[in-house]
C-alpha cells in the first residue's frame, strides 16, 4: 500500500547574503493514514522548513527545494503546478502554526476566517460557510460558538485562538494536519487541553498528523513514529516505542535525558545537552553533532555517518549506532571521548 | 461610542476658545502695527464723525474682553462680522469661496487615493523591481519639491510651452472660466495635481511600507496555507490591514485640503478659502482672517473626529468607549 505521504531525501536551502543555509538537508519519512508522526528537534533544526517545504510554501527565490521528492497519495507534490498545489493546501493538507496570537488575521471575524477555505475548496456560499464554521467551533470545544464566530481574534484567549486555528485547519476534513509547535506559545495546562483535543479529533476524523515539537515529552503518548532532526538532518527515525526505549543516537539520548521524569524523585538529574546548535551555513564536518557529542571519536568529524537500521524500521545516523554496548546510559562516564 | 463622540466634541471647546483668544490677542493694539480704523478706511482722509461712527460700529472702543464677548456671541448666532475692505459679511465671502476649495480638495484627494495607493501596492508586491525603484525615487523627489515651485513649473510647461496644444486650457485662472471654451473640470487638473503631489508621494510610501509589513505577518502564511491565490492573499488579507494607517493619513490630509490650500490656490489664482485668507492677511482685513481661521479649525476638528471613528470601523481591535474586557 502506498503511503499517504512519502518524503524522500528532501533538501531545502536558503540563499542568503552570508551564504547558503542548509535548513533541511536529506529528510526521508513516510506517513500512513490516521497515524501521527512527531518531528522533534531543537529550535533552528529545520522542522518548520520541512513542513513548509511539504506545503510548497517556501518563499522563492531566497529559499528553494533543491533536492528530493514529496509524494502525496503517489502524486509528486514538487512536480505540481501552482494551482494544483493550491488545491492541496487547506483542503487535503492543512497546517496550524506556533503562535495563535499572530496567525489569525486581526481584521476578519473568526467565523469568516474558518469559513474561508470552505468557500474556496467546497464552494459554499458565505452564509453556509459561516454556519459550518459555527459547527466547527463547537467541535473544537468553544462555548457559545454562534456568538463567538462573530468575534474578532483579539476577543479570544490564546487557547481559544489555537482551537479556532484547529477548527480552521479541519474545515475541509484534510488527510494530513501539520501542526507546527501548536502548544509552544501556550500555558502548560492549556497545552495539555489542546493536545488532548487533537488526539480526540484525530480519532474522530482519521486525519494523519505531523506534530512538530521541540519537546519529546509532549508527544510520547500521541506519536506512532518519531523523527529527530539536528542541523537540518534527520538523525533518527523510527516507531515511537523503539525510539523512546532503544534509541541509537547520542543526540536523542540527550533529548530523553533532558526530559523531566515523573517516575524518579528529586535525585533524578536533568542532563541538558551542552553547547549551542551549529550555524546552518557552516555545518560541522562529518557528523554535525560531533562537537557536542561526548562519544565523539576520530572518525566523527571526518565522515558523514550513514543511516543504520538499529531496529525494525528504526534508523539512526551515527557511526556507532547499533554496536554492542553503545546504548543510552551505558557509556555514561564518557570515557571514550576522543 | 456615543459617549466617546460626545467627549470628543467637549474637548473641542477649549481648543476653539484657545484659537479665538490667540487671534484676538494678535489684533490687540500694539501687537500688530496699524490703526484699525485706517485698516477699514484705507489712506483717504476721513472726518472725525465718520471715525467715531466706525469705532462704534465695530465696537473698537470697548476693552478687548468685551469685544471678544461680542464676537463670540455673534459667532454662536452664525455671524462672523463684516469685512473691513468690502462691505459684505464674512459668512457670505466664505460661502462663496468654499465650494471652490471643496472641488479642488476632492479632485486632489481622488488623485492621492488612486495614484498613491496603486503605486504603493505595486511597489510592495514587486519589491526591488523597476516599478518599485521608480516609485521609491519619484516619491523621494516629490516630497522635497516645494508645492508653489511645482505649480509654477506645471504652468510654464502646459500653459506656455504647450500653449498651442492645450489651447491654454489648463492655465486659465477661475475668474476666466465662464468665458472658457473648456468644461470646468479641465481647469482643475493642474491645481489638483499640484495640491495632491506631496500627499500622493506620502500615501505611496506609507502604503508600500505597510503592505510589506503586512505581507510578512504570520496570518499571511495562514492564508497561504489555506490554498488562497496570491491575489486573494494580497488584496484580501494584507490590504485590509495595510490600509488602516493610509486611511488615517488621507483623512487628515483631506481636512487640511478642505481648509484651503494657501500655496496652490495662490499660485493658480484659485478663488478658494486659502487664497481668500492669504489676501485678507495682506490687507489686514481682520474679520476675514479670523472668520477664515475659525472655519478651518472647525472643519479640521470635525474631520479628525470622523477619521478616528473610521479607524474603529476598519480596525476591530479599537472600540472607543466600548465594553471593557
Ligand atoms: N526565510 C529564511 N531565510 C533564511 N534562513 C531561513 C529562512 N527560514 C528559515 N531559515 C533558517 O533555516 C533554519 C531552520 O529553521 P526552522 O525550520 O524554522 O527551524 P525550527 O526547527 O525551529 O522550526 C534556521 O537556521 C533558520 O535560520
Ligand atoms: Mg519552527
Amino acid at each position: 500500500m502506498a503511503a499517504l505521504l512519502e518524503v524522500r531525501d528532501l533538501a531545502t536551502h536558503f540563499f542568503t547574503r552570508d551564504g547558503v543555509v542548509k535548513a533541511v538537508d536529506g529528510i526521508s519519512f513516510s506517513l500512513d493514514p490516521g497515524k501521527t508522526l512527531a518531528v522533534v528537534g531543537e529550535s533552528g533544526s529545520g522542522k518548520s522548513v520541512t513542513a513548509l517545504s511539504i506545503m510548497r510554501l517556501i518563499q522563492e527565490p531566497a529559499g528553494r527545494i533543491v533536492d528530493g521528492e514529496v509524494y502525496f497519495k503517489g502524486d509528486s507534490v514538487l512536480a505540481m503546478n501552482e494551482s494544483q498545489v493550491r488545491d492541496l493546501r487547506g483542503d487535503r493538507i492543512a497546517m496550524i502554526f506556533q503562535d495563535p496570537m499572530t496567525s489569525l488575521n486581526p481584521v476578519f471575524r473568526v467565523g469568516r476566517q474558518i469559513g474561508e477555505s470552505l468557500m474556496l475548496h467546497r464552494h459554499l456560499s458565505r452564509k453556509d460557510a459561516f454556519e459550518r464554521a459555527i459547527e466547527l467551533l463547537d467541535m473544537v470545544g468553544i462555548p457559545h460558538p454562534r456568538d463567538r464566530a462573530r468575534d474578532y481574534p483579539h476577543q479570544f484567549s490564546g487557547g481559544m485562538r489555537q482551537r479556532a486555528m484547529i477548527a480552521m485547519a479541519l474545515a475541509c476534513d484534510p488527510d494530513i494536519l501539520i501542526a507546527d509547535e501548536p502548544t509552544t506559545a501556550l500555558d502548560v495546562t492549556i497545552q495539555a487541553q489542546i493536545l488532548e483535543l487533537m488526539s480526540e479529533l484525530q480519532e474522530r476524523t482519521g486525519t494523519a498528523i505531523i506534530m512538530i515539537t521541540h519537546d519529546l515529552g509532549i508527544v510520547a503518548d500521541m506519536a506512532d513514529d518519531v523523527m529527530v532532526m539536528y542541523a537540518g538532518k534527520q538523525i533518527e527515525y523510527g516507531p515511537a516505542d523503539s525510539v523512546f526505549y532503544r534509541s541509537g543516537h547520542p543526540y536523542t539520548w540527550g533529548l530523553l535525558d533532558s526530559l523531566p521524569r515523573h517516575d524518579v524523585d528529586e535525585k533524578g538529574t536533568l542532563l541538558p545537552i551542552t553547547g549551542q546548535p551549529p550555524s546552518l551555513i557552516n555545518v560541522p564536518s562529518g557528523c554535525a553533532f560531533h562537537p557536542r557529542c561526548r562519544y565523539a571519536r576520530e572518525i566523527c568529524p571526518r565522515e558523514v555517518p550513514a543511516s543504520r537500521e538499529v531496529g525494525e524500521g528504526h534508523f539512526a545516523a551515527c557511526h556507532f549506532a547499533g554496536q554492542d554496548g553503545f546504548v543510552r546510559g551505558a557509556a555514561q562516564a564518557g570515557g571514550e571521548v576522543a | 461610542m456615543i459617549k466617546y463622540v460626545f467627549r470628543r466634541i467637549l474637548q473641542m471647546i477649549p481648543v476653539f476658545i484657545g484659537v479665538t483668544v490667540l487671534l484676538f490677542i494678535l489684533r490687540a493694539p500694539g501687537v500688530l502695527p496699524g490703526d484699525p480704523v485706517r485698516m477699514i478706511t484705507g489712506e483717504r482722509p476721513i472726518s472725525d464723525a465718520l471715525r467715531e461712527q466706525i469705532i462704534k460700529k465695530h465696537a473698537l472702543d470697548q476693552p478687548l474682553h468685551k469685544q471678544y464677548y461680542i464676537y463670540v456671541t455673534n459667532l454662536l448666532k452664525g455671524d462672523l462680522g463684516e469685512s473691513y475692505q468690502r462691505r459684505t459679511s464674512v459668512v457670505d465671502i466664505f460661502a462663496d469661496k468654499f465650494p471652490n476649495t471643496l472641488r479642488l480638495a476632492l479632485a486632489a484627494i481622488v488623485i492621492e487615493i488612486i495614484v498613491g495607493i496603486a503605486a504603493g501596492i505595486i511597489s510592495a508586491v514587486r519589491q526591488y523591481s523597476f516599478s518599485d525603484v521608480f516609485v521609491t525615487l519619484s516619491t523621494s523627489v516629490l516630497v522635497s519639491v516645494p508645492v508653489f515651485w511645482l505649480g509654477m513649473l506645471l504652468q510654464i510647461f502646459f500653459g506656455i510651452r504647450l500653449k498651442e496644444w492645450t489651447g491654454g486650457a489648463v492655465f486659465l485662472p477661475m475668474s476666466q472660466m465662464s468665458s472658457s471654451q473648456f468644461p470646468d473640470w479641465v481647469h482643475l487638473i493642474l491645481p489638483a495635481i499640484t495640491l495632491a503631489s506631496v500627499s500622493t508621494a506620502y500615501v505611496a510610501r506609507i502604503m508600500r511600507s505597510q503592505m510589506l509589513e503586512a505581507m510578512g505577518q504570520d496570518y499571511i502564511r495562514t492564508a497561504e496555507a489555506k490554498g488562497l491565490t496570491r491575489r486573494a492573499v494580497i488584496f484580501r488579507h494584507a490590504l485590509k490591514n495595510a490600509l488602516i494607517p493610509v486611511v488615517t493619513f488621507v483623512g487628515i490630509d483631506f481636512g487640511v485640503m478642505m481648509s484651503g490650500a494657501i500655496l496652490t490656490e495662490t499660485v493658480f489664482s484659485w478663488p478658494g478659502v486659502g487664497r481668500e485668507i492669504f489676501l485678507a492677511v495682506g490687507q489686514r482685513d481682520w474679520p476675514v482672517v479670523m472668520g477664515g481661521v475659525i472655519i478651518i479649525v472647525v472643519i479640521v476638528m470635525i474631520i479628525n473626529l470622523l477619521v478616528d471613528l473610521s479607524y474603529a470601523v476598519l480596525d476591530p481591535r479599537i472600540r472607543y468607549g466600548g465594553a471593557q474586557e
